[in-house]
């Protein structure tokens, strides 16, 4: 059997011999990562906004998110299976789960983001005789954009990993290797999967932190 | 000064402690029979060796169990021959029986170091699945009765059944099975769910399940002989075996003891029962093991 010592040249063999298939399986994964992190922010930011607004919903839907951190994947998978248009097999199924798993680290530092500014400012907004809408916009969000983006941040690195056990419901991605490998008792098999896996997250994460270094507010 | 040699020796004799401790570790693959069988060797050690048995079940998959055992994590695990024989030492799959074990075993002490007890009776194959009303309806028997229909169905099957030598390609081959889309991959587990759920309509699961009978579904007949056998048996570290001959001795007590129809009725019991794993083993043991 090949260990991982021995491994280094043969998994570099194996990348140059399906490199074909690595691009597919790489081109998929970016797809559920993007997708997926893309419907969190749509459905996170919004909520997070909204509970910036009614502070009593804080502690239920922060525990809901919380609680779709806990479920195990597997586990999702198998409760999603039987439901009409978010469930089933396949890209969507796993998209869906992506999506519950990333909502937390979105909504939470949304709401943190938000929250965080100081109230000088915004009473300061409120007497300038802006509307909510205005200070929503021209003040909290461009205050907050900092703590929000490493919300998406966290969230994005996270999916890249998660979004390996995606394989387990027919939607493909690097999960494929790690499946198949752990199937076969294939260590070059379960790299060949992790290896790009992790540099894929490393690489999202340095190119949001650039983005967040870019965009967000300093304060002087 | 003297306080750290002191020391250095109570860590020392800890270090000791724990590279030669008095217990055994069991271990078991990530799926009930692997769990119950572990279970059953545990408490047989238990009770006749009176060794403290350490319980590391539900390890993922062969791979896992493998790496653990070699790696002397685990002293002892339930293998089937099949699965060593393709997925762990890369052979061809063969189909004799007798010369699959008698190659594994061998092979296994002189490269591992580890040493397969005779099987414990059953042969757990792999089984092609449909849904008792597909069966009825288009008349399904045996695997050979699939290729007409399966253009139009949908196959999910597990990553292992996909990659390993005796697993879908050659099936496919063998029996003429053309269908309309490649199968999908998925967790083995989750492929039951899906045939329940007609999200596909033919899987490939293990020949002993319990999920068989529960599900109401049928499992067809190989009748071109495709699929190697899988017999099950202990595998154990043969320094650990020569240590305490009390554990080969209960160990030997199982050998043969576990016919087809009673690994299928003890998955159904923790299955579709949902007994305590704990209390099925106790109970067969007494029964079968006196």
């Amino acid at each position: 059997m090949q260990g991982i010592y021995g491994g280094g040249m043969s998994l570099l063999a194996f990348f140059a011999r399906n490199s074909r298939e690595l691009l597919g399986l790489v081109g998929q994964h970016v797809y559920l990562v993007a997708i997926s992190t893309g419907a969190a922010i749509a459905i996170g930011v919004p909520l997070g906004i909204l509970l910036t607004r009614r502070p009593a919903w804080r502690g239920p839907v922060l525990g809901l998110a919380n609680v779709f951190q806990t479920v195990p994947s597997l586990a999702l998978f198998g409760f999603l299976i039987p439901l009409p248009f978010i469930g089933g097999i396949g890209a969507r199924t796993a998209i869906v789960a992506l999506v519950l798993y990333a909502l937390l680290p979105i909504v939470r530092n949304t709401y943190e983001g938000i929250a965080g500014v100081d109230p000088a400012v915004r009473e300061a907004g409120r007497g300038m005789g802006m509307t909510d809408g205005q200070l929503l916009r021209l003040v909290e969000l461009p205050l907050g954009l900092g703590v929000m983006l490493a919300g998406v941040r966290v969230a994005t690195v996270v999916s890249v990993g998660t979004a390996t056990i995606a394989a387990a419901i027919g939607a493909g991605g690097l999960g494929v290797y790690i499946f198949r490998g752990v199937a076969t008792v294939d260590d070059t098999l379960i790299l060949a999967g992790a290896l790009p896996a992790a540099l894929m997250a490393l690489a999202a994460d340095a190119l949001l932190g650039l983005a967040e270094r870019k965009l967000a507010w300093r304060s002087p | 000064m003297r306080r750290e040699i002191a020391l250095s020796g109570w860590i020392l004799l800890l270090a000791l402690g724990c590279a030669y401790p008095d217990r055994i570790v069991v271990g078991s693959k990530n799926f009930t029979e692997s769990d119950l069988l572990g279970e059953i060797v545990a408490q047989q050690i238990e009770r006749r060796a009176a060794l403290p048995v350490e319980r590391r079940f539900h390890l993922g998959g062969t791979f896992v169990c493998h790496h653990a055992i070699t790696a002397g994590q685990i002293d002892l695990y339930v293998e089937y021959t099949g699965t060593a024989y393709t997925a762990v030492l890369k052979f061809p799959p063969a189909l004799d029986p007798d010369s699959v074990y008698r190659a594994v075993a061998a092979e296994y002490a002189r490269r591992f170091s580890l040493s397969w007890g005779k099987p414990l009776g059953f042969d757990n194959t792999f089984a092609i699945l449909v849904r008792r009303a597909d069966a009825e309806r288009y008349g399904l028997k045996r695997i050979s009765d699939l290729a007409p229909v399966v253009p139009r169905w949908h196959a999910g099957f597990g990553y292992e059944f996909l990659e390993r030598a005796d697993g879908f390609a050659g099936l496919a081959r063998i029996y003429g099975l053309r269908f309309a889309a490649p199968p999908t991959a998925m967790d083995l587990g989750l492929t039951y769910r899906a045939l329940g759920q007609r999200k596909v309509d033919v899987i490939a699961g293990n020949s002993t399940d319990g999920q068989i009978a529960a599900l109401d579904l049928v499992a067809l007949q190989d009748d071109r002989h495709y699929f190697p056998p899988y017999q099950a048996a202990v595998v154990s570290r043969a320094p650990m075996l020569s240590r305490y001959p009390t554990v080969a001795k209960a160990l030997v007590e199982l050998e043969g003891k576990m016919p087809d129809a009673e690994m299928r009725r003890l998955n159904a019991l923790a299955d579709v029962e949902h007994r305590d794993i704990a209390i099925i083993a106790r109970d067969w043991l007494r029964a079968n093991v006196p």
